[in-house]
């Protein structure tokens, strides 16, 4: 089948390196602590974080630091199949300690010892980079509810079908059995924290698509730094004086 | 949950018994009700309805399915409601299943009628495609996405309105076939059929606290409820299904009365909400 | 963007959007230059012996912000203040808080911290009032003063050396609320004021901002006389559960309490920050235009509400010049 028609043009009219729209909305969940509903495409997924707050079980509680909790569902109508089971299995338990993992990598956990922080992501359209939706949703989720963070966390995904590197896969380009490279990073740090690839592909091609990626993942962390920006702006100057 | 004060709770059953509750709505005043369509855009209908700080998303799937030997007549009709954590940390993991099946089951016996499909406020004749072989299979998902207390009566109104956006694509199917056979069917991708949704009827949820009862309880209220009596009720004041939650008794003739009630408070919410779900389709349509 | 959740027609965006564009002009410009969001550099003088506070870190000898909020500069110290975050404690901060276990000679209170907070029964008046040592008696009584979800106000005394809060409740002032209703806030709309507790004499109400977002508005109580009741009574008052419920708060009372929480409410969704003036102003607004009491969470109100307050600050702009 043919992902990349010969005048450059994917199946949905990008073009190679270009990325779906992105659109991000804070605040939409009101009674947790911060929250966030972040749109790739077609992709949806809400963020909400609870938390600092008081370890609700006294055996999981770290004396010197925060103790970060994430838990990944997807909504039963959110695949094009219906899905059985919209929890508990083992797509969710790895991604949900994916997201764990890098996002306690940038929170300052040292702040707020002996407390939680939950962070829990809910997708409700998947259509492709469901993985890096859920992390850009947190990284919103977690500034909105004003936890320190060394760093916001932005995460792309580019794979490589017609002998193109193509950037942000949507789930048909996915499912096609070529290598879908995801990537996280730490913009201002220029640092990786996130990678992770499936299927095959020759080292010098890997580069090339994973600069793609990372281009896409700083492209996402301008734009999710301005709706932040444009957030706190907007909360200042209707508190007042 | 969060727990109430001994001062605090005798405040709300105060209020409920002078008819002036917290946010200073009488007993049988609705919160207001925002109905957002066409959220899911990749499922076939979907809604998102607001009610105060209670959100709720439902969608509609159909597939096409063979329909069960004993009713070749009808389509089949599957709800099932899912709490996000996001609600709540509580329903984290397993935590939100019990109250998931709790609304499931409600909204499927206010909604589906019995067993044999009879009374049903979703027509499933209208289902079928080719009697005894090719059905509709209509998949209706509920979403929790924060709790203010009121599921049920947010999860039915979303339903409505998303069964209102549902287009079932149009089926075109061959005829030149063997009675034995699957017939082939074409799926137009164009053409929709939209659902008839005037009978589908409304949960009016009724918390009896104290001596009076209260319409749309936020989750504050709902720690106090001795009793709640959830009644389906259609356009035509038809009741179409009824549960009751809590353990304490009630009297019969309360029960009556609280019908009675619910019949009323109905009318004006089926308005309420059929307008709701006009204005919603009719932004939809312009963006 | 924090969006106003509400149902608002044509009309009613318009002029939500041009009050809230003024309100845009009126703020001081310099707080919006100095929004920063997380791992932003913050522009400073290196030269200055500078201190570091809250929401700042070093990264490879810049300085980075944290959090996202306004930096604030005071004489040598530097620090981002947070908008929307988890309370920030203050020494002598008065709180409002929720007993979520009674434990061992102390109550463990909610208070929008990252941890609860700690009240010790020494920090405590005894309610028959005397100064003494308490005794295994008091601690086996510890549920008498206070017990679960009971709202409790109180002030900070200080700081543990693990991070965790300290209580005392020991002036009349403090102690348990009753009769009303409890509303919660963002923290960063309670501004730190010469009085936090604010007796509303024409409506016979108490007004508690307690400094944590944790806003209380109920019946006026006299300053903690009443505490001082004998063991013998309080034995005796438990017994008649009936009568207490007979008296209910009075309706016109309760239609204040009611006016008054919704008009922190309308201010909260709108992000206003909240004082008593500002409520005062908001119940007036809404007698004069003789809105429905429930009908002052509609949308209506609320671009009422904001058109008012670009007028109020335009004035009070004006006056400064």
């Amino acid at each position: 089948m043919e992902y990349v028609s010969p005048e450059g043009l994917r199946l949905d009219g990008r073009r190679p390196m270009e990325m779906r729209q992105l659109r991000a909305e804070i605040g939409t969940v009101a009674k947790a602590n911060g929250s966030a509903v972040f749109e790739m495409g077609n992709t949806k997924v809400i963020a909400a974080v609870y938390g600092p707050r008081e370890v609700q079980n006294r055996s999981q509680q770290i004396n010197d630091q925060a103790l970060v909790r994430c838990e990944y569902s997807m909504a039963n109508f959110s695949t094009g199949d219906r899905m059985r089971k919209p929890k508990g299995d083992r797509r969710s338990t790895e991604i949900s300690l994916v997201i764990r993992q890098t996002m306690e990598a940038c929170i300052l956990t040292h702040l707020m010892p002996r407390s939680q922080i939950d962070i829990f992501v809910q997708v409700l359209q998947a259509d492709g980079g469901t993985r890096s939706a859920c992390i850009n949703a947190a990284t919103l989720a977690l500034a909105d509810a004003g936890i320190p963070m060394r760093d916001i966390v932005t995460s792309c995904s580019a794979g490589y079908l017609n002998s193109t590197p193509l950037l942000d896969l949507n789930y048909i380009e996915d499912s096609a059995g070529g290598p879908d490279v995801t990537v996280g990073i730490l913009p201002k740090l220029d640092k990786v924290t996130l990678l992770q690839m499936d299927a095959k592909l020759p080292v010098d091609i890997f580069e090339t698509v994973m600069g793609l990626a990372i281009e896409g993942c700083k492209a996402i962390a301008n734009y999710i730094r301005e709706v932040l920006l444009e957030n706190t702006k907007q909360l200042e100057y209707r508190r007042g004086l | 949950m969060v727990g109430l004060s001994v001062g605090e709770k005798h405040f709300i059953q105060g209020g409920i018994a002078q008819d002036l509750r917290s946010d200073g709505r009488k007993r049988l005043t609705y919160r207001p009700i925002y109905v957002e369509t066409g959220v899911i855009p990749q499922a076939h209908g979907s809604a998102r309805v607001r009610l105060g700080a209670t959100d709720v998303i439902a969608s509609v799937k159909a597939e096409l399915g063979k329909p069960s030997a004993l009713q070749p007549d009808k389509g089949k009709i599957a709800i099932y409601v899912d709490c996000s954590p996001t609600a709540a940390p509580m329903f984290e993991g397993r935590g939100g299943e019990e109250l998931s099946t709790e609304l499931s089951v409600a909204l499927q016996r206010c909604l589906l009628g019995g067993k044999s499909g009879a009374g049903a406020g979703i027509d499933p004749t209208s289902l079928v495609v080719v009697e005894g072989k090719v059905c509709w299979d209509l998949y209706i998902d509920g979403l929790v996405i924060s709790s203010d207390g009121n599921l049920l009566d947010a999860l039915a109104a979303a339903i409505k309105a998303a069964l209102s956006n549902t287009g079932i694509p149009k089926v075109d199917v061959a005829v030149e076939t063997r009675s034995d056979e699957q017939p082939e069917v074409n799926i137009s991708d164009e053409e929709f059929l939209q659902f008839d949704t005037s009978g589908i009827p409304v949960i009016v949820t009724l918390t009896k606290v104290g001596r009076h009862y209260i319409v749309d309880a936020t989750s504050e209220e709902e720690s106090q409820m001795s009793s709640a009596v959830s009644i389906s009720v259609n356009r035509k004041g038809h009741i179409c299904g009824l549960t009751k939650r809590g353990g304490v008794g009630l009297d019969p003739s309360i029960i009556l009365d609280m019908i009675s009630v619910a019949k009323h408070v109905s009318e004006q919410l089926i308005n309420k909400l059929d307008s709701e779900i006009a204005a919603a389709e009719a932004s939809e349509e312009e963006s | 963007m924090r969006g106003l959740q509400l149902p608002l027609s044509q009309t009613q965006r318009i002029r939500l959007q041009r009050a809230l564009e003024k309100l845009q002009s009126l703020s001081c410009k310099a707080n919006s230059d100095a929004s920063v969001t997380v791992a932003d550099t913050i522009p400073v003088n290196y030269e200055d012996a500078l201190l570091k506070g809250h929401g700042t870190t070093d990264l490879n000898g810049d300085l980075v912000a944290t959090v996202c909020g306004v930096v604030e500069r005071i004489n040598k110290l530097v620090y981002v203040r947070a908008l929307r975050a988890r309370y920030k404690p203050e020494v002598g901060d008065i709180v409002v808080g929720r007993v979520v276990e009674v434990s061992q000679k102390r109550w463990r209170l909610e208070i929008n911290f990252s941890l609860d907070a700690i009240l010790m029964l020494s920090s405590m008046n005894m309610p028959d009032g005397i100064q003494r040592r308490r005794t295994a008696l008091d601690e086996l009584n510890m549920r008498g003063i206070f017990e679960e979800n009971d709202v409790v106000c109180a002030e900070v005394r200080n700081f543990q050396h693990d991070g965790s809060l300290q209580l005392q409740a020991r002036s009349q002032k403090y102690g348990k609320l009753e009769k009303g209703q409890l509303l919660i806030v963002d923290p960063y709309l309670v501004k730190k004021s010469k009085q936090h507790f604010h007796h509303l004499e024409q409506f016979g109400i108490d007004l508690v901002l307690g400094r944590n977002g944790f806003i209380w508005v109920g019946e006026h109580v006299e300053a903690r006389d009443s505490m001082v009741v004998d063991q013998a009574n309080s034995s005796e008052q438990s017994m008649v559960p009936e009568e207490k419920n007979k008296t209910h708060t009075p309706l016109e009372m309760r239609q204040n309490i009611c006016r008054i929480a919704n008009a922190v409410r309308v201010l909260s969704t709108l992000g206003f920050s909240i004082d008593a003036d500002l409520i005062l102003e908001t119940v007036e607004l809404s007698s004069t235009v003789k809105i429905d009491i429930h009908d002052m969470l509609g949308s209506e109100f609320h671009v009422l509400v904001a058109e008012r307050e670009a007028e109020r600050r335009s004035l009070v702009g004006k006056r400064k010049r």
